[in-house]
């Protein structure tokens, strides 16, 4: 009995220093933690539950079976609690054979997993991976399948998130992929499917690692990633604000964090927001950090297709999602980039009862051969699908424009929208006076007088809340300083919200 | 009593007349050009009209416009404010003979005082000490050179019909003043339609100290006391006290009268300023010039005088009597007036402009504090006019009490959107040679050679930041440790013991602190003392109001990401507060670099790219000329820092720029 405990605290201690103090130093000195100091920062002191710690590899080929096993095999399991609530993690030991994913690696992750869905919580990757295990071949490739699957059945029921703070590349990069979110760590992480090395064979592209797949870059130029951090302390730390949003599964409500901003809180310089002119932009995210709980907005994909922004807030302590239109870049127009952001977005939020109140000043669908070589029939189509497939509690607020399709894809009363609010600088049409004017009397072209007379008469028509209202597609019009106030009656309403689409195996949203 | 009057002015000084008027029971008519048609004074205003587009050449410089106006609104009477209108003799001319009241002196006395060259000759007839100088027309840049030759450098040049600062050179030698006549002379011909200039001796060591005077059209005249306005940078004022430090009463006496004779030699109705520029060693004093309107800076004679000086001018006007005699002036305790610019002080003061996202201006306080301002929360400041958006002003039985009450109330002043002087006022408010009273106006270039930086706003009380840090972030703690869906038994218990992190650009500094919740705040228990912090502070809000172990403070509090700064006395501070492990680990974390941006000029503020004064390929040494951005009505010349080759002209000339836009590429 003396000896099992003593063997005991011997395999726990070679487990927590993983590779060693040699490579612990090293991770360091890539501006990196290690997999349990990274446990440490984001759980709640001493709420780690470890669970597979003695865990080895089973390979014997290529002299594995001659090399020191390390008890846990390259990743750190169990589950721990992030202010109090339930969260399973897993993190990837760069300091074992590089992080790299055995089969055993993979079976502890997939337990996790298991677990997570069983129970109905969070499932939070550290990643920190050379790769696949190439001694163990094709168990380990079936090991990121195994992985893979379970990424997918989870998908809308617990909520993922991977937190990449190393290298993520080939096959790996998949699981991430998966997930609901994906953060990132400057300067220390990078996702590709092949890296620099192959690319520069292939295509004979100098491309460096950060470059290719860098944190920059994948929340800048591609959208792979949510959210780049400076650091491992600051990543691990705001992934910690970020899960206060989220609930702990789909047959969850998200949490409530009390607060004592007040739901009927006026902000009058909201009634200079947006300016006469219609021409010109303003900031949207004024707008919202003014009406969350706090001034506190966790936005997403800042830096990624900013004409639309996404995030997290709070009214009255409860999280909603916020999709809204930003007038400060390409006037606030739905392109490819902006339509799948946001839809990506809404269908989480529908998939995890989260509200969506949406802001809309969008003056169309971006004109020109890229975009619709792009495909923006079939991207644009992605957030039309989300916003009419989405059943939780859908509140919109017409700040300026809503023309044209954009208007309807924008969480509009035709898709179900349950309170659509306008200010009374809103103008819903199918475009602007001047475009519109052009068409309906061509004829005129050439009398620019007449055009001027024909748009104003156009303007005075149709720039303003009211054709709308007449037809009930809006439900009010509202003075932009009560904004917060009629959100918060509107959700409060809402609360309780009943509605449940057609059995379907599953419906075939434009991929 | 007038039972209608129009304001032909906008901004804070529209807003102030209009409620010493509506104190008085009488109507107001406001005019606007179209930037300021959702401006707070055309919103005070009785009725307003707009009198055209932004630029004031096409709106609030045409008199015909403002006479039309007062003809189509009924008003009988015009006050000009400063500026604009308020010193055009034939404004004024015009609209006496439109049997309109110029709420202001006669088109005879500003035709007299507005012209500097005369208005010496006047002086020394009335008997009040002059400087020597050139006091004829000077015919071209050459001929003002011999003329400064003569004076001796230095040598002020400035516009005839100039003030404030405007239009006004100083040259040192004769390249100086070659290139200062011409610019002058521009620069007077655009913001005048007057391109007289004249050159004098520039008093070395000087101190601005001015006597405001009344008189009304009954022959009777006072002088309320002085105005220090020593505090400048670059001719402009900044901060104005009355009294002045350094005046005593036997020279407050001398000056009073020898201001008072120079309004009776013009038959000065109204209220008017006579400038003095004051030798700090010798106490000698020179006139400058006569300001024939309501100064920027009046309200500090109002808090020492009691007396409402719009009321007086408007009373004048109306051909009142004034209510007292020179016996009756009254100094009551110390006055102080920062002005608030839109400006920004850590990039050499460039202009700001934009929406203020936040305007919270500090709470007035009768006889303690007073806010004179033309803008609001939300409101937007535009590109066209000058960048003072505020005066803060406030009183005090002693000048060290009125100093307290501005640093107080530039704690409370919250401006978000925009940049503003803030800490530069702040600082000043801290600065022992401020605080002794032995300055000049070369107080801020000699205390400021290289321009402002935050390092000059050290804070004296370190302790407070780091406990209203640890208060802050143990709020926000607290706040998510109270959401729902925890495990039951397995709740988060937020620890007391944190480390407060420091952020410098030396480096971290780590403070371990306790920090306990105690009924309204925390317990914050710092290097072995104890702070009792309580405040009403709500989360997200800037506005921090509390007490530290019962001493009232207010400071500003802004959270991005994991960082909190701080903003108290001019200072800003950044922290991070996490556990003392988190700090261990944070410790290893690699310190990144800003981005070179050296290869780049970019635009240090919104505006107007006027020239780009380099080619492609061209070599440029350090101080040459790169471009020039036009931002409320100033020019400003961006030069290279250091030697370089232009790689790539990125903006164009004529567009408009915004702040960190780049404009020039090196190689």
């Amino acid at each position: 009995m003396h000896d099992i405990i003593h063997q005991l605290e011997k395999k726990r201690e070679a487990a927590r220093l993983g590779g060693g103090q040699k490579r612990i130093d090293s991770q360091h000195k890539k501006g990196k933690l290690t997999a349990r100091e990274r446990i440490e920062l984001l759980l709640d002191p001493d709420s780690f539950e470890e669970w597979d710690m003695f865990k080895e590899h089973r390979c014997v080929d290529f002299g594995m079976d001659q090399a020191e096993k390390t008890p846990g095999d390259g990743v750190v399991v169990g589950y721990g609690t992030i202010n109090g609530r339930l969260v399973f993690v897993f993190s990837q030991d760069f300091t074992v054979f590089g992080g790299s994913l055995s089969e055993t690696h993979a079976e502890k992750i997939c337990k996790v997993m298991d677990q997570a869905m069983k129970v109905g919580a969070p499932v939070i990757g550290l990643n920190d991976s050379g790769g696949a295990r190439i001694q163990e071949g094709v168990a380990s490739l079936g090991g990121y399948a195994d992985v893979f699957q379970r990424n997918v059945m989870a998908s809308g029921v617990v909520p993922q998130i991977s937190m990449i703070m190393g290298p993520c590349a080939g096959g790996a990069v998949y699981s991430p992929s998966m997930t609901d979110f994906i953060f990132m760590v400057k300067d220390s992480s990078y996702m590709f499917v092949t890296g620099p090395e192959v690319v520069k064979t292939v295509t004979h592209e100098d491309v460096t690692a950060e470059e290719l797949g860098g944190a920059v870059t994948h929340t800048t130029k591609s959208g792979v990633a949510d959210l780049a951090f400076e650091n491992d302390v600051e990543a691990l730390s705001m992934l910690r604000r970020f899960m206060n949003f989220i609930p702990a599964s789909n047959k969850e409500m998200p949490p409530v964090t009390p607060t004592n901003d007040p739901a009927d809180r006026f902000d009058y310089s909201l009634d200079t927001l947006v300016p006469d002119n219609t021409n010109k932009p303003y900031d949207m995210k004024e707008l919202i950090v003014k009406v969350v709980d706090d001034s506190d907005f966790f936005e997403l994909q800042p830096d990624y297709a900013k004409n639309i922004i996404i995030g997290f807030g709070r009214i009255d302590g409860s999280p909603i999602g916020i999709v809204a239109n930003q007038p400060l870049v390409l006037a606030g127009c739905l392109d490819i980039k902006s339509a799948i952001k946001a839809a990506r977005f809404v269908r989480f939020c529908d998939a995890f009862n989260i509200p969506v109140v949406t802001f809309v000043d969008v003056p169309g669908f971006m004109p020109g051969t890229a975009q619709e070589y792009g495909g923006i029939i079939k991207h644009g189509a992605k957030l039309l699908y989300a916003y009419a497939e989405c059943t939780v509690p859908k509140v919109t607020v017409i700040t300026r424009k809503a023309y044209g399709g954009a208007y309807d894809v924008m969480s509009s009363k035709h898709l179900r929208g349950d309170v659509n609010l306008a200010w009374p600088s809103a103008e819903i049409a199918v475009m602007g006076p001047k475009g519109a004017v052009e068409i309906i009397f061509r004829e005129e072209k050439n009398d620019p007088a007449k055009l001027a007379e024909r748009e104003a008469e156009y303007k005075a028509k149709f720039a303003n809340p009211f054709v709308a209202g007449a037809r009930g597609f809006i439900d009010d019009v509202i003075m932009p300083h009560a904004t917060r106030k009629r959100i918060a009656r509107s959700l409060a309403m809402l609360k309780d919200k009943q509605l449940d689409n057609p059995w379907r195996k599953h419906g075939n949203i434009p991929l | 009593m007038f039972t209608k009057i129009l304001i032909a002015n906008r901004g804070e000084i529209a807003c102030r007349v209009i409620k010493t008027a509506r104190k008085m029971g009488i109507a107001t008519v406001a005019v606007y050009s179209e930037a300021d048609k959702d401006a707070l004074f055309v919103d005070l205003a009785d009725e307003a009209v707009c009198i055209g587009p932004a630029a004031s050449k096409e709106s609030y410089l045409v008199a015909d416009k403002i006479i039309a106006a007062c003809k189509q609104t009924g008003a009988q009477a015009v006050h000009p404010g400063y500026g604009f209108l308020s010193e055009n003799a034939e404004f004024s001319r015009r609209l006496e003979e439109e049997g309109i009241k110029f709420i202001g002196p006669k088109h005879y006395s500003i035709a007299k005082m507005g012209d500097k060259i005369e208005s010496k000759k006047l002086a020394i007839e009335a008997g009040v000490n002059t400087i020597p100088g050139y006091n004829d027309a000077i015919d071209g840049p050459d001929a003002a050179v011999e003329i400064a030759k003569k004076i001796g450098y230095p040598v002020m040049i400035k516009a005839s019909a100039g003030g404030g600062g405007k239009g006004l050179r100083v040259a040192y030698n004769d390249a100086e003043a070659h290139e200062g006549f011409s610019s002058c002379v521009n620069e007077a011909r655009n913001s005048f339609g007057d391109d007289r200039v004249f050159i004098e001796k520039y008093v070395l060591e000087p101190r601005h100290i001015e006597i405001q005077v009344l008189g009304d059209s009954h022959g009777n005249y006072v002088y309320l006391n002085e105005r220090d306005c020593s505090i400048q940078r670059r001719h402009q004022k900044v901060i104005e006290e009355a009294p002045s430090p350094f005046v005593d009463p036997e020279m407050r006496k001398a000056m009073g009268e020898q201001a008072v004779a120079l309004a009776r030699a013009v038959n000065y109705e109204s209220a008017g300023t006579v400038e003095f520029v004051v030798s700090g060693a010798t106490k000698e004093f020179y006139f400058l010039e006569m300001n024939t309107r309501l100064q920027v800076e009046h309200p500090v004679t109002e808090l020492i005088t009691g007396l409402d000086l719009v009321e007086q001018m408007i009373r004048v006007a109306y051909g009142e009597k004034l209510p007292l005699a020179q016996a009756d002036v009254q100094i009551n305790g110390w006055a102080m007036e920062c002005r608030i610019n839109a400006e920004d002080p850590f990039r050499g003061f460039l202009p700001s402009t934009g929406r203020l996202v936040k305007f919270q201006p500090p709470a007035e306080i009768p006889g303690q504090v007073r806010v004179d301002t033309g803008v609001y929360d939300g409101g937007e400041i535009s590109m066209f006019y000058d960048s003072m958006i505020a005066k803060l002003i406030v009183h005090g039985a002693t000048r060290e009490q009125a100093i307290a009450r501005m640093r107080d109330a530039l704690n409370a002043f919250v401006i978000r959107g925009i940049s503003s002087n803030i800490p530069f006022q702040a600082a000043l408010m801290q600065h022992p040679v401020f605080h002794s009273g032995i300055f000049d106006t070369g107080f801020i270039p000699k205390h400021y050679p290289t321009g402002f930086d935050a390092s000059m706003v050290p804070h004296d009380d370190p302790a407070l930041l780091v406990s209203v840090a640890a208060y802050v972030y143990r709020a926000f703690t607290d706040r998510s440790a109270s959401i729902s869906g925890q495990l039951q038994g397995h709740e988060r218990l937020v620890g007391d013991h944190w480390m407060v992190i420091r952020l410098n650009k030396e480096g971290n500094e780590n403070h371990p602190v306790t920090a306990k919740p105690i009924p309204g705040g925390y317990h914050v228990e710092y290097k072995g003392e104890q702070y009792e912090l309580k405040s009403d502070w709500k989360l997200g809000e800037s506005l921090f109001n509390g007490t530290c172990n019962g001493e009232p403070f207010t400071l500003q509090v802004e959270r991005h990401k994991t960082k909190y700064s701080l903003f108290h006395w001019g200072t800003r501070a950044d922290f991070m507060v996490m556990s003392a492990r988190a700090a261990e680990l944070l410790a290893l974390m690699p310190e990144k670099l800003p981005p070179d941006l050296s290869k780049f000029l970019l635009s240090p503020m919104p505006g107007l790219l006027r020239e780009v004064s380099v080619q492609v390929g061209q070599e440029v040494k350090a101080g040459e000329k790169l471009a020039v951005i036009e931002a409320m009505k100033m020019e400003n010349i961006l030069k290279a820092e250091q030697d370089c080759k232009v790689k790539k002209i990125v903006a164009s000339a004529g567009g408009s720029l915004a702040v960190d836009e780049v404009i020039i590429e090196f190689e």
